[in-house]
């Protein structure tokens, strides 16, 4: 059974960034609802990830807002994006190499542990019986994710394809209502895409986590998302389903070039 | 035999002091990927602070029994290195996150040579005293096994184990507690670990403020042998061998690095010193240092990464 998409959950507004002289993104509006999962596509430098790192947190906008569900920021900021709910992936892994995958992935628990440094160190009760039942979750997520049999390695070992799932895992132990995926099947073999889409779209109908997904890849992108934004130079030049955008002519234009 | 083994457990002991102040760099460095400069004034300002305020403690309150007034003076020089880490992150850290790490390493150096002025001119740079009561007599071992037994220094024999609690508490702190999972996590990647909701500016403070109570021991230690004085900046200059021997993103690479450079140093002055004139002591650590980044960079324990430093 389809799954049923809600509300709008994030809204962005007039969003305009530009580095010196350089614009990376021009009054960029669209939303996402709860539920959906929601790609943005374009070139490369169209500015997709600079979008992701506006949501993010990671760059401050010079114009525009966000809304996440019903409370609108001029900017983001890191910490309290990840406290409201929202998790990400990076592009260019962003790991914690030396760390083993369970680790890696157990940071992801971070917020959720409560007890205090010195329970810890001690190892008193409490804080002893909240590690095991954040490792258990972790232990799911793993499993969920078929790497059981590299739970102790180091993830800077990992060969690339099974480090991205990592990376998936890390931002999934948030239990994030939103996901926010740069490029999570970029440098991947045809197989390792498919595994990647069936764990995003796993994610999607399982626990109805929304996902806001960046591709330059348009083939996987059109089977997997509900609603497209286009990005190009910065601009939006399509928003709706994949069939639309897909017949759009600027979009055309932009991925095949135009006859002058 | 006896002498060997004499030379042995007194190499061993001070290299237990080696591996505290190594303990304090390794600490800042595997939380924020920092090459901490400031360590050697860290640990002079603690010890001043330490020194001086068991000086007024008694004056101030009157209390005339000192192991009470030492403990106070203890506790006091910590909320000021606590408050110190604060101050450090607030006005320099916070400002420099996602930076290279030679950027944080000018900042680092800048805060030495700030600690080193301030501590001065608040405490006073006069020679000053810590008496946290060790023994100072030697005691005689194993005089059944050799003929006169085992001459050891009850004082390094206290400061070792001081030393050895410490770096064990620390060791499981940071592999087994979440929060030393999350120092690990902010030193692999700052940006990866806001995203998932580390708070970069908590854990900085957490680790700065270890790292001045690590300051605040071997300070303490170095302070009541040698007395309190500036000289003792240059003690974290002996821990640096220390760090490249044992690799700087590694706890027990800083423990093991410690020892070595001890025994090494105390053997080859005892056995080889005669032959080249002595002062072996002085040099042996660093160039065997040298050695080891001609031959393992990365140190015995450490991650390939200490090209950044």
């Amino acid at each position: 059974m389809r799954k049923q998409i809600g509300e709008v959950i994030l809204d962005v507004n007039n969003i305009s960034l530009s580095f010196g002289g350089v614009k990376a993104l021009t009054d960029i509006s669209f939303n996402v609802r709860e539920h959906e999962v929601r790609a943005i596509i374009g070139p490369n430098g169209a500015g997709k990830s600079s979008m992701l790192n506006c949501i993010n947190g990671v760059y401050t906008p010079q114009h525009g807002s966000i809304t996440f569900r019903g409370q609108t920021f001029d900017h983001m900021d890191s910490h309290q994006v990840a406290v409201m709910g929202i998790g990400r992936t990076f592009q260019n892994l962003a790991l914690f190499k030396g760390m083993s995958v369970i680790d890696n992935i157990m940071t992801g628990r971070n917020l959720r542990i409560k007890s205090n440094i010195l329970m810890q160190a001690l190892r008193i009760g409490p804080a002893q019986r909240e590690e095991e039942k954040h490792r258990e979750f972790v232990e799911h997520i793993i499993d969920f994710l078929e790497i059981q049999a590299y739970r102790k390695t180091p993830v800077g070992q990992l060969p690339y394809g099974l480090q991205k799932r990592v990376d998936l895992g890390r931002a999934l132990a948030m239990e994030p209502q939103v996901l926010l995926l740069d490029e999570p099947m970029a440098g991947m073999n045809v197989e390792e895409k498919q595994d990647m889409c069936r764990f995003v779209l796993d994610v999607n109908e399982e626990f109805g986590t929304t996902v806001v997904l960046i591709e330059h890849d348009m083939g996987v992108v059109m089977d997997i998302s509900d609603r497209v934004v286009v990005l190009d130079y910065g601009k939006k030049i399509g928003d709706g389903t994949p069939d639309e955008v897909r017949n759009n002519p600027d979009v055309i234009s932009a991925y095949l070039g135009t006859s002058h | 035999m006896a002498f060997f083994l004499e030379t042995l457990l007194g190499g061993l002991m001070a290299g237990m002091l080696y591996s505290l102040v190594a303990l304090g760099f390794v600490l800042i460095y595997k939380a924020s990927g920092v090459f901490n400069f400031a360590q050697g004034a860290m640990v002079l300002f603690a010890a001043l602070a330490m020194a001086r305020f068991s000086e007024w403690i008694p004056l101030w309150t009157g209390i005339a029994n000192p192991v009470l007034t030492t403990f106070m003076a203890f506790v006091v020089a910590a909320v000021i290195m606590f408050v110190v880490a604060w101050l450090i992150e607030r006005l320099a850290l916070r400002h420099l996150v996602n930076q290279e790490g030679t950027t944080l390493l000018m900042a680092t150096l800048g805060i030495s040579y700030f600690l080193d002025g301030i501590g001065q001119a608040i405490f006073g740079s006069d020679i000053y005293k810590i008496d946290i009561g060790m023994p100072k007599e030697p005691i005689l071992i194993l005089e059944q096994m050799f003929e006169g037994g085992i001459l050891i220094n009850k004082e390094d024999l206290y400061a070792a184990l001081i030393a050895a609690v410490l770096v064990t508490m620390l060791s499981v702190f940071f592999q087994r507690t979440a929060t030393g999972r999350a120092l690990r996590a902010v030193a692999d990647d700052h940006q990866a670990a806001q995203s998932i909701g580390i708070a970069l500016n908590r854990i900085w403070v957490i680790v700065w403020s270890v790292a001045g109570v690590v300051a605040l021991v071997a300070g303490m230690i170095w302070g009541s042998k040698l007395g309190v004085q500036f000289s003792l900046t240059t003690v974290a200059l002996r821990a640096l061998p220390v760090v490249i021997l044992g690799g700087l993103t590694s706890v027990p690479g800083a423990i093991i690095g410690g020892l070595i450079i001890g025994v090494g140093e105390k053997l080859s002055e005892v056995f080889l010193g005669p032959y080249v004139g002595g002062g072996i002591e002085i040099w042996f650590a660093y160039v065997l240092a040298l050695l080891f980044l001609l031959v393992r960079p990365q140190g015995l324990f450490g991650e390939k990464i200490i090209d950044r430093v």
